[in-house]
């Protein structure tokens, strides 16, 4: 791993990425504003099935309201992400931050897909006032997943000082 | 009392010293801060977005507007507390940093564009409240809240690159890839 991250660092778009100075913070300003887009977007949906928000329009209205902001934001974190990884390879990989972020990103995004699934099956199949409690758990589930993502994504700029001796910097 | 000694006896403040020192201060309080600020801009790109006659039609802009209200200035006010505690750390810097002041002066301009659309444009809404394309006014308004609270996160990120930090791994540093 160690290998191929000192590769991608030496390839020349990878060293068009660290040497421009803007282009860095600029893909991380993007990703900051996407990640106003998709959490707040999956937070819209998670109050909706907790009966808190938009309770007057029914869930497949509420879902098609957001989730396609939902699914394009996250779209476009995946290129700025992976342009930044390999802008700063090592920096990454050697985060565990990075890794746990990155495993927690495809369980978000995969139990949000399963999620909003069944949720609309279960809106089509009888409207329901209210939404069993195993939906409204899993609702808040996922924002704290997300909520966790945000935070590790910020935490991979300060690996040792977060993990201590986990960290895979020491 | 004149503006450098506030900005000294800001930085030598109790909380100052405690995000200086403390280990894990910088790194929860900027993730903390990254989190309202990303939920102050989704929250008002939702609005905004009603503004311009984007989606969401067939709800009422003062309907929208009032949901989104209470996690917006929850979110603005942990972004600002996380902000102040980061800014008292490193007081004399920021003051002297341009990206932070164009920052400053993005979150001045987009509280001046709120100001007058509330005090303006907003008087007039019942005639234009289920309106799919709000007036020319509130349409201006819509767009220059996302523009100018997309350049305030831009030029926050802009400051962690403006102050000298590097977050290369020194060359003889042996990473250790086991977990």
């Amino acid at each position: 791993m160690h290998a191929f991250a000192g590769w991608l660092q030496e390839t020349p778009f990878s060293h068009t990425i660290q040497d421009v100075s803007w282009i860095i913070p600029l893909l991380q300003s993007i990703h900051i504003v996407m990640i106003g887009v998709v959490f707040v977007s999956s937070l819209m949906i998670a109050l909706r099935v907790l009966g808190r928000m938009r309770v007057d329009e029914p869930f497949p209205a509420v879902w098609q309201r957001f989730a396609p902001w939902m699914w394009t934001g996250l779209c476009v974190m995946a290129v700025t992400g992976l342009t930044l990884v390999a802008g700063e390879p090592i920096r990454e990989f050697t985060a565990l931050s990075f890794w746990i972020k990155m495993a927690l990103v495809a369980l978000g995004v995969t139990s949000t897909a399963l999620y909003g699934r069944s949720l609309r099956n279960l809106a089509v199949a009888g409207v329901p006032a209210q939404f069993p409690a195993t939906a409204k758990l899993a609702s808040v589930l996922i924002v704290v997943l997300w909520l966790a993502i945000i935070f590790l994504g910020r935490a991979i700029a300060y690996d040792r000082e977060v993990w201590g001796t986990l960290s895979l910097h020491a | 009392m004149d503006f450098p000694s506030i900005i000294q006896s800001i930085q030598a403040s109790a909380p100052a010293e405690w995000m200086r020192t403390s280990v894990k201060a910088m790194p929860f309080v900027e993730s903390l801060h990254v989190l309202a600020a990303a939920t102050l801009f989704g929250t008002v790109f939702i609005v905004d977005l009603r503004l311009l006659g984007f989606p969401d039609t067939r709800r009422s802009f003062s309907v929208i507007s009032r949901e989104m209200l209470r996690l917006t200035w929850a979110a603005f006010f942990v972004a600002l507390v996380a902000g102040a505690l980061m800014f008292a750390a490193n007081a004399h810097t920021y003051v002297g940093n341009t990206a932070f002041r164009l920052k400053m002066l993005a979150l001045v301009a987009a509280g001046v564009n709120m100001t007058i659309f509330q005090g303006v444009t907003a008087r007039t809404v019942s005639a234009w409240d289920r309106d799919v394309r709000p007036p020319l006014a509130a349409r201006v308004a819509g767009a220059l809240s996302v523009l100018l609270w997309i350049c305030v996160i831009f030029f926050a990120r802009w400051i962690g690159f403006t102050k000298g930090y590097d977050f290369s791994i020194p060359q003889d540093t042996h990473i250790n890839f086991q977990f």
